[in-house]
């Protein structure tokens, strides 16, 4: 173990840590769960859809959403953590999580709608692509980091790339502050890949 | 009243971002103005109609919804059109460029 070198042991240690603490939470949820959590979403998109709450109607995008619901289970929910009991996860998603990633991005997009039209009139820009790596490993909160990265002051994504088992993200960054790829991480992701280390794995 | 100013914001940004399209020097900056501004602009017009018309909450509901696709596909797009750009071969004007560091 001693005479491995120095940079593959951080590597090491950083894999058996995810070993021992998220091999459980990267488990899928099980069948049921996963059934009743799309079909919540379906039967809700169905509800607001055809606007109209008589009876008879409820009751076809019910069965109509099950049906579509136990086919297509693993869709969206595949990539959710494996934590707590399913009405907690209900609860703790409308009451906490969802507010704060709204108001997170709400103000991010309006600083990021200022922030064009001031370079837009300034014209100092600095453009550069700059690679930066995510502790998410999931494709569901791959894609949901890469959109609100687009969505953030100054950034696009252009790519991901998944090598030896860690995820990367190149960003096109319209005013280069620094090459270091921790503090460009830290700069760009900001607490978004917190908030959704919370729910996805 | 805040609809007013929500929808004088909106349409600023949006004038914001036609001009970013033309004075931008290559593809992936005025991408960054086109998406940025389309999207905050859109959002906060949409805003303002479901706060501004009363006629059932189903529609201030399908107004609602309107604004979260268009926040759940404006940024794919222009994902999905900056990678076709590069895989094309229209090289960026940067100072670094670590994608074509890894992709030689």
């Amino acid at each position: 173990m001693s005479r491995i070198p120095f940079y593959l042991k951080e590597r090491l240690e950083e894999v058996q840590r995810r070993v021992l603490y998220e091999s459980y939470d990267a488990q899928k949820l099980p069948v049921w769960e996963r059934i009743v959590l799309t079909w919540i979403l379906l039967f809700s998109f169905w509800i607001v859809i055809t606007a109209n709450t008589s009876l008879d109607n409820l009751i076809i995008g019910a069965i109509a959403t099950l049906i579509i619901a136990s086919f297509m289970r693993d869709m969206l929910m595949e990539d959710v953590r494996h934590r707590g009991h399913l009405i907690e996860k209900i609860v703790y998603f409308l009451l906490l999580y969802a507010p704060q990633y709204l108001i997170i991005m709400a103000f991010r997009l309006i600083e990021s709608n200022i922030k064009v039209a001031k370079n837009v009139i300034l014209m100092d820009i600095n453009p550069g692509i700059i690679k930066i790596k995510t502790d998410l490993h999931s494709d569901t909160g791959v894609t949901i980091l890469a959109n609100s990265i687009t969505l953030t002051p100054g950034t696009l994504t252009l790519d991901v790339s998944k090598r030896l088992g860690e995820t990367y993200l190149y960003v096109h960054w319209i005013d280069v502050e620094t090459l270091n790829r921790e503090k460009a991480g830290e700069k760009i992701k900001g607490d978004i890949e917190e908030w959704l280390k919370k729910i996805f794995w | 009243m805040i609809e007013y100013m929500l929808l004088a914001f909106g349409e600023v940004v949006m004038v914001f971002g036609a001009l970013g399209i033309l004075r931008f020097p290559d593809v992936y900056t005025r991408l960054h103005a086109a998406t940025k501004c389309d999207t905050g602009g859109a959002m906060t017009i949409l805003l303002a109609l479901a706060l501004y018309t009363d006629p059932s909450v189903f529609i201030k509901l399908k107004l609602l919804l309107l604004a979260f696709l268009i926040a759940l596909i404006n940024p794919m797009v222009s994902h999905a059109i900056a990678k076709g750009a590069y895989k094309y071969g229209i090289k960026p004007k940067v100072v670094v460029d670590m994608y074509a560091w890894d992709n030689p």
